[in-house]
């Protein structure tokens, strides 16, 4: 790791004025991508804000059909808690599902969502169910927000406070987890909102996305066999040594009919 | 410089180390307790996990910084005397150890999730694995130890 | 365990009981693995490493390394080159084919004018922290000229290859023979069938949990070095240090206690050591190095890689007539110490597998490419031939419509043709697979698969069956003799000496047993002890590879013992006012019936030094076994769950069951690693490594293999007292051709190469389907 000056903030504000000072300074979190990153001296920032502490950030609520979660929240405390298992048992259900148990005990949801790797499993659940990512800023919608392989819509010096999503009808997630590191080769979380149906795919591409062929099709019968005869584009898909871009299409095809199945229980 | 100030097996330290030190240097340099490993770069092996604050970590990704103030408990700090923790009683019964290496992670690991899931069953097992490599075993005996320690931690 | 379970063996230390006595420390974070030796005053390397696969060093630059506060020193090849470090030890059969001389290429500790894999050392920096000195490794420049890069060694083979060593033409530093060509071309061509098949054992790595490291020590007054670094047999470790620093090997002592995995990977002495002994000397401050696990995957041996293709003749009774084996050992950018020759003389000594092939022929080429080197791992050859003998077998069966079991049953070596005298000169003692096979498919109910299958196609899954016989040489060494040291002490404790090096096989608890049963004394009584510095010069052994120990150094604990006895009786006689031989010793005690006086152990180690050296020589036992997998693969996903798996073993005598079980898991699960993911892959065209981290390198967890339904079924050795056969690798041997068999019987193909990853099977699944649906 190279040097870097380590900060401990306790308000946003802080920290947000820590970022505008230092052009090369890092928000940390639960460092569960940041550190191993600067570990292999792939990243050199100057400053490291940890906001892992900050009161603001910290919270699960549920008020009119909307669960708001502060963007410090570890997963582990989505996983386990009662008021996510009752509004979207699915993402208490991915939540549990992310990484390994060490792993869930330090990340968090704002981390996951601000770094946007292509095989987060947050990513598609905003995107599926439409989640609002708030700032320090402004708010802004899981359908602008994402934008391909590590990016996203916040500016520099922009940091995320809390996600809140509309609490779906149902709504379930299934992943594919990759043989070695555990992130999603494809994962699709598909969820019900009155009579539309969005279903988000991680993993297989470089950025989650919706799967649109699938939300018209399961939006006017919502079963597994509505998705049988479709398949996903699989020209702008991932492919390496664990998976075609066929093999991907077939896995987000299959995680999508999974995910479905599990819907109606 | 960062001063950390933190309790590693119920003893109060207090280091000056580089900002970018990682806790399981902090553990192993400076407080000398080198039963945490280090067995990969990259957060996946889990032989540094320790418990901070009661709670299973990978010490090799966390900073010494983000410990300040912690309560940290390494392997050494398990067994109370010569009793043994019923985890690490239950490893050397089943066998679930060949080379030893990636043992203190595993029974720091195994330990933390038998607490949020004291009758897990296989499959939550091998979840709760899912940190953690072992080279020698099989993980057979392993999860063997752990099903014998989540019975000797239920009576 | 499933039937037949065996109560774990506890012992007690202190008043917490264990299964092993190691385990005491190592539960409790007491263990002394290889990075937790420090040194007052020591000095830390980083080692700046090649970033490309083939390159020339046109300069280094070093001035940027100012800026570093704490560097203590910087080395480069020319430093190698004035320290004489210039040639890693290696062994290759002296002259090949047709009189075909070898040659070694020289591998200095720090590359000289080139660099021929991504990893190569090129420069080690010294400094007085970790940080410090990685911080300085990245501000040195270095200019390269790259060159064209081969991974390939089929390509590395062909005229017009990119040449990695000026010495070394063709890339090839030896082509081998063994057996005899003309018959078995002239069975082969008589031949009712002929059955050739070609699979890759593809090119692994051993990844033991514990990283290399080493802390090197220089000691002036004697000019000698201290050492500390993961083993597998300390004398091992001295002999290569020795041949690579052209030093005597009185100037080196190892002093280890703990190892945290081995698989072959710790029987070589890196160019990493050798430099960092330049450091030590010239600073004259010991230096320490710890890997990190991304330097493990570029720079520690690797295993396998070896391209093997079998012919196999059969005459119209489906009875094997000859076998060809045509062996492309990959051994990367240099020849470790124990890649090839290893690789050869394994596969040579087992070429005819479990049955009778009257002809036997193998020609060994061994490659160099711009890749990491390749050395012994769990099996070093013997696992290779098994596995390519055993797909062709199954693959035979199915050309001539045979069940695979009904084909080996023709071709077993019955029971009473051994001992063996194979077509490759081998002469192999004792195994019963016609009995142990029996045994096997009756446990397994091969003979009922079929319902097996049908009941998985309900839920729409491919259920396979896949079954291995196979059989391996255990035990025998290179050092001249395996000794044990027992001296006995005042207070009636025995301290056991071993220069063979436990990397987790639980010597301490076995060698106990043994010493303890011969000697019938409380096995709490005996303590062993190894890695010791100074008996790491004074006593002679071999290492623990090649599943030797228990055949090795773990019988002569009992002739040590026995040994024991008799000097403690000379000894007892005057105490006893009697002759020796009218001493008798029984539980810890000797006496005698003339003088109706006895004297304990214990007493008689107060008066007088009663301390032996056991020795004995042996040379290789045969385990063997027969293992039967069945599999269902998910045909939307490709992924495969092992349904049961059922080993029937002939270990001859077991010491500990517990650990012998222990060592079954681990090798089952470390085959069926490289079965379905572990693999290490190059970039063809760059030379990079694509799987250089546990990220991508798909290392066995918690769950793929559920249970082992491990039976036994004994011939005894008789090579030594006791019977017993090593097994410490056999269970690597045996999975592999089991899983990959019935991997390809679920999903009714010939053969898939490894790794049968969900990806690749079921990209299977998928032309398979579009082959049917083309025919019908």
């Amino acid at each position: 790791m190279h040097s870097f000056s380590y900060v401990k903030a306790t308000s946003v504000k802080q920290a947000v004025d820590l970022l505008a000072a230092n052009a090369e300074a890092k928000l940390l979190s639960g460092g569960m991508t940041l550190i191993p990153t600067m570990k292999a001296r792939l990243a050199q920032p100057s400053h490291l804000i940890d906001i892992a502490g900050i009161a603001e950030l910290s919270g699960i609520e549920v008020k009119d059909g909307k669960l708001t979660i502060g963007a410090a929240t570890k997963h582990v405390e989505v996983s386990r808690s009662a008021v996510v298992k009752k509004a979207i048992p699915a993402l208490a259900y991915l939540a549990g599902h992310i990484g390994d148990p060490q792993v869930r005990n330090r990340g968090t949801i704002g981390g996951s969502l601000a770094n946007n790797d292509p095989a987060a499993d947050y990513p598609s659940a905003a995107l599926s169910l439409g989640a609002t990512i708030v700032t320090n800023k402004r708010e802004i919608a899981a359908d602008d927000y994402f934008q391909g392989m590590f990016a996203t819509a916040l500016d520099a010096g922009e940091m995320i406070v809390k996600i809140v999503f509309p609490v779906p009808a149902k709504a379930a997630y299934e992943k594919f987890p990759h043989p070695a590191s555990g992130y999603a080769m494809a994962g699709a979380f598909v969820s019900q909102h009155g009579k539309t149906v969005r279903v988000a795919i991680t993993g297989a591409g470089p950025g989650v996305f919706r799967w649109t062929e699938a939300e018209a099709a399961l939006g006017k019968k919502l079963a597994a066999a509505s998705v049988e005869s479709l398949n996903v584009d699989a020209s702008n898909l991932n492919e390496d040594m664990h998976g075609t871009k066929e093999y991907r299409a077939n896995l987000a095809k299959v995680m999508t009919k999974r995910a479905v199945a599990k819907l109606g229980k | 410089m960062a001063k950390v100030e933190l309790k590693i097996n119920g003893k109060q330290h207090s280091f000056d180390v580089e900002d970018r030190t990682l806790l399981v240097n902090l553990i192993r340099d400076h407080a000398q307790l080198t039963g945490t490993h280090v067995g990969c770069d990259t957060s996946q092996c889990g032989a540094c996990t320790i418990h901070m604050n009661g709670v299973a970590v990978k010490s090799c990704t966390v900073l010494a910084g983000q410990a300040n103030g912690a309560d940290i408990t390494t392997i050494e700090g398990m067994a109370k005397g010569d009793k043994l923790h019923p985890v690490q009683q239950a490893f050397t019964e089943c066998h679930a150890l060949q080379c030893g290496f990636c043992t203190p992670g595993m029974i720091m690991a195994v330990s933390g999730f038998l607490k949020d899931n004291p009758k897990p069953t296989d499959e939550e097992i091998y979840r709760g694995l899912e940190g953690n490599l072992c080279r020698c075993t099989g993980y057979i005996n392993i999860v063997k130890a752990v099903k014998q320690a989540a019975k000797a931690m239920s009576k | 365990m499933d039937q037949h379970q065996h109560h774990s063996q506890l012992f007690k230390v202190g008043n917490a009981q264990v299964s092993r006595f190691e385990d005491m420390r190592l539960i409790t974070g007491n263990g002394k693995y290889s990075s937790d030796w420090n040194a007052p005053d020591q000095l830390h390397a980083c080692f700046l490493r090649s970033d490309r696969a083939h390159a020339r060093i046109v300069s280094i630059n070093f001035d940027k390394l100012r800026q570093i506060k704490g560097v203590v020193g910087v080395y480069t090849g020319a430093d190698a080159q004035a320290a004489g470090y210039l040639r890693a030890p290696s062994f290759l059969p002296p002259t090949g084919k047709g009189g075909m001389k070898a040659r070694v290429p020289a591998r200095p500790c720090l590359a000289i004018g080139k660099v021929r894999f991504v990893g190569d050392p090129v420069a080690m920096v010294v400094a007085d922290s970790h940080l410090a000195a990685q911080d300085a490794c990245e501000l040195i420049e270095v200019v390269y000229e790259d060159l064209p890069a081969i991974v390939d060694p089929e390509e590395a083979l062909k005229p017009g290859a990119p040449q990695l060593h000026d010495d070394v033409p063709g890339n090839c530093p030896v082509e081998a023979e063994s057996g005899v060509e003309a018959p078995v071309m002239e069975a082969i061509a008589k031949a009712a069938h002929v059955t050739k098949i070609t699979v890759d054992c593809t090119r692994v790595t051993a990844s033991p949990m514990e990283p290399r490291a080493a802390l090197i020590e220089y000691k002036a007054d004697t000019d000698s070095y201290v050492v500390h670094t993961p083993s597998q047999g300390v004398n091992m470790t001295r002999k290569q240090f020795s041949t690579y620093a052209n030093l005597g090997e009185e100037k080196f002592r190892v002093e280890i206690q703990d190892v945290g995995g081995g698989f072959g990977q710790r029987s070589t002495v890196y160019p990493e050591y050798v430099s960092m002994m330049m450091a030590a000397k010239a600073l004259q401050r010991p230096i320490k190095w710890v890997s990190t696990r991304t330097e493990s995957f570029l720079t520690d041996t690797h295993g396998r890689a070896n391209l093997i293709t079998i012919t196999l003749a059969m005459d119209n009774n489906a009875q094997f007539t000859g076998m060809r084996v045509d062996w492309i050992t990959d051994q990367g950018a240099y020849l470790s110490p124990t890649g090839p020759a290893g690789h050869i003389r394994n596969a040579t000594t087992c070429m005819n597998g479990v049955y009778k092939i009257p002809a036997l022929y193998g020609h060994f080429k061994v490659v160099l490419t711009n890749t990491g080197w390749v050395a012994a791992y769990r099996g070093a050859g013997r696992p290779d031939i098994a596995y390519a003998i055993e797909r062709a077998v199954d693959a035979a069966a199915l050309e001539l419509n045979m069940d695979p079991a009904d084909l080996r049953r023709r071709n077993y070596v019955p029971l009473n043709e051994y001992p063996y005298k194979s077509a490759t000169g081998s002469t192999i003692e004792i195994a019963d697979l016609p009995g142990l096979s029996e045994k096997a498919l009756t446990l397994a109910d091969w003979s009922g698969f079929e319902a097996r299958r049908a009941a998985s196609a309900k839920k729409g899954k491919l259920r396979g069956i896949g079954m291995s016989a196979v059989i391996e040489p255990t035990g025998a060494g290179t050092a001249p003799r395996d000794e044990i040291e027992l001296t006995v002490n005042g207070d009636g404790q025995v301290t056991l000496h071993t220069v063979s090096h436990s990397q987790g096989q639980g010597h301490e608890t076995s060698f106990a047993m043994v010493t303890a049963s011969a000697l019938g004394i409380p096995v709490e009584q005996i303590k062993v002890k190894q890695g010791d510095a100074e008996r790491s010069v004074t006593m002679t052994g071999n290492h623990s590879g090649g599943s030797r120990t228990m055949v090795g150094a773990g019988t002569v604990c009992h002739i040590a013992a026995n040994k024991l006895i008799d000097a403690g009786k000379s000894l007892a006689a005057e105490d006893l006012s009697v002759e020796p031989s009218q001493v008798n010793y029984a539980k810890g005690e000797f006496s005698s019936p003339h003088s109706k006086k006895k004297i304990t152990l214990a007493q008689l180690a107060a008066k007088k030094k009663l301390s032996v050296i056991g020795e004995g020589t042996f040379t290789s036992t045969y385990p063997n076994g027969c293992h039967i997998a069945e599999v269902e693969v998910d045909p939307e996903t490709g992924v495969t769950d092992i349904a049961s798996y059922l080993s029937v073993d002939d270990y001859g005598h077991i010491v500990s069951h517990t650990i012998v079980e222990g060592q079954m898991h681990g090798a089952v699960v470390q085959g069926l690693g490289q079965v379905f993911g572990e693999h290490i892959v190059y970039d063809k065209d760059s030379g990079q490594m694509i799987t250089g981290s546990f990220m991508d390198y798909v290392m066995p967890r918690a769950g793929k293999l559920k249970s082992i339904r491990m039976e036994e079924y004994t011939t005894l050795s008789k090579l030594g007292p006791l019977g017993i056969k090593g097994m410490g690798e056999s269970g690597c041997t045996a999975s592999l051709p089991a899983l990959v068999g019935a991997v390809s019987n679920a999903l009714g193909v010939r053969h898939l190469d490894m790794p049968l990853t969900p990806s690749k099977v079921w990209a299977a699944i998928q032309q398979k389907k579009s082959h049917l649906g083309n025919t019908h």
